[in-house]
């Protein structure tokens, strides 16, 4: 029996700016993304006899979210070429590669930016995904397998090879 | 352990994340493998850089207002499937039965449009406005972490003396003695910036994972600190909200309001705060 008189915790609004951040990065359109997140506000609402106070709502929205994503939208019209993680695997380790402290530098005006942009899109969504909730939004292994609903094991793993992933970019970026 | 194991610890490890135990193994491969050695290095800094260079979009004031309203008049799960209904067949079905009813009337309908937009506008204005005091203090003190970041990621840690020099010649309020850094954590710069309308010290540090808090302090007139929303760690109770993905703590000390903001988890930001705590 549903609770009528549930409602979300006032937090709810505070995470706002990180959800509509990454609905940026999956829609890959601002009204898209609009909708995505309102959606998800009412997809959450409506759920909020479901959620357990105490526990973590700000995962909870973000699993909301991007489970609204991929039921809701056709991602793949607008995803644009991304890399095969297995290609790269293959790669030759480039450890020690001078582009990542390059980067870490960056020029005065900022725009080492937009190439770790465009590398960041050329992942994988499950890839750019668990680098956007990891170093982003702080979210744990955990909290990300709970909110990509995966092993934790692949989470990791996905983090992982996501980093040589962008270290190799950024590597084969033009400087 | 092996290299396929040990990879996929490294973030976590880096982020002080991993049980002791599970650390300790971890560390003992990295230690003698220069492949794992390699990766943890390049696991702190591709995080730092994401975190430093990647923009975050900003929310539409038009869309925090619809969620605003969607969240205060939200009373029971019905009326939210009828209001969500409703909001649904506005954003995509369109404005179709507006039109019906207003067809052969275009004037009526731009008319419409145009005190729409005035009241889009106004109230958005308004929103900002209303935002209170510690949300913007909180917003304005995360971007500045951020820029700081960008500033001081490949200078050297300043010798901690010369750095309070510099600062205290630049303010008017006296707030020395400051942690100056140890062993784990290093003092890498400070600087004065205006926050709140009032000038700032600003101290950044960094420690060996690549994670960066900066500390502001700034004369404590004028700032109310919520009584909700309290942190307890050991004896201090201060205020604790995320900002951004940032853990953002706020308290008074002397005649001080200390500001922390910081790219560490919960645990991590607790340890830094007693350190600063502590050595003020």
């Amino acid at each position: 029996m549903e609770n009528p008189r549930t409602r979300l915790p006032e937090e709810a609004l505070s995470h706002l700016d990180a959800l509509y951040n990454l609905a940026r990065w999956l829609a890959r359109d601002s009204v898209e993304a609009e909708d995505l997140v309102q959606e998800t506000y009412l997809r959450a609402v409506r759920a909020a006899h479901q959620f357990q106070p105490g526990t973590n709502l700000r995962a909870w929205l973000f699993r909301i979210l991007r489970n609204t994503f991929f039921t809701q939208y056709k991602r793949k019209r607008r995803e644009p070429e991304v890399v095969d993680p297995e290609i790269l695997d293959g790669m030759p380790d480039t450890s020690g590669a001078v582009s990542v402290d390059d980067r870490m530098a960056g020029p005065p005006d900022g725009t080492a930016g937009l190439d770790l942009v465009a590398a960041l899109n050329r992942l994988p969504e499950e890839y750019r995904s668990v680098v956007l909730l990891s170093d982003l939004e702080d979210f744990s292994m955990g909290e990300i397998a709970a909110i990509m609903d995966c092993p934790v094991g692949t989470v990791k793993s996905r983090l992982f090879r996501a980093r040589g992933i962008l270290k190799q970019l950024l590597r084969d970026y033009p400087h | 352990m092996d290299c396929s194991e040990a990879c996929k610890h490294l973030s976590d490890l880096n982020r002080g994340r991993l049980e002791a135990d599970t650390a300790e193994v971890v560390r003992a491969h990295v230690a003698q493998c220069p492949t794992c050695a390699a990766a943890l290095q390049t696991e702190a800094r591709v995080r730092v850089l994401i975190q430093a260079q990647v923009p975050r979009h900003s929310t539409p004031s038009a869309l925090r207002a619809r969620v605003q309203a969607l969240l205060a008049e939200s009373t029971s799960p019905e009326e939210s499937v009828a209001r969500g209904a409703a909001a649904r067949s506005r954003r995509t079905a369109g404005l179709s039965g507006w039109r019906d009813l207003f067809r052969g009337h275009p004037w009526t309908l731009g008319s419409l449009a145009c005190a729409a937009a005035v009241l889009l506008v106004v109230s958005a204005g308004w929103l900002w406005l209303a935002k209170d005091p510690v949300s913007r203090l909180a917003d304005r003190a995360v971007a500045e972490h951020l820029e700081y970041i960008k500033d001081t990621m490949t200078r050297p840690a300043a010798e901690p003396s010369a750095v309070m020099g510099e600062v205290k010649s630049q303010v008017d309020f006296a707030f020395e003695p400051v942690f100056p850094g140890d062993a784990q954590v290093q003092l890498v710069s400070g600087k004065v910036e205006k926050l709140g309308g009032k000038r700032t010290a600003m101290f950044i540090y960094r420690d060996a994972s690549g994670h960066y808090t900066t500390l502001f302090l700034m004369p404590e007139a004028g700032i109310v600190i919520p009584d909700e929303g309290r942190l307890p760690i050991e004896t201090f109770k201060p205020y604790h909200r995320m900002t951004k993905g940032r853990q953002l703590l706020l308290w008074k000390q002397r005649n001080l309001a200390c500001l922390l903001v910081s790219d560490l988890d919960q645990a991590g930001m607790a340890s830094m705060f007693l350190k600063v705590r502590k050595a003020a």
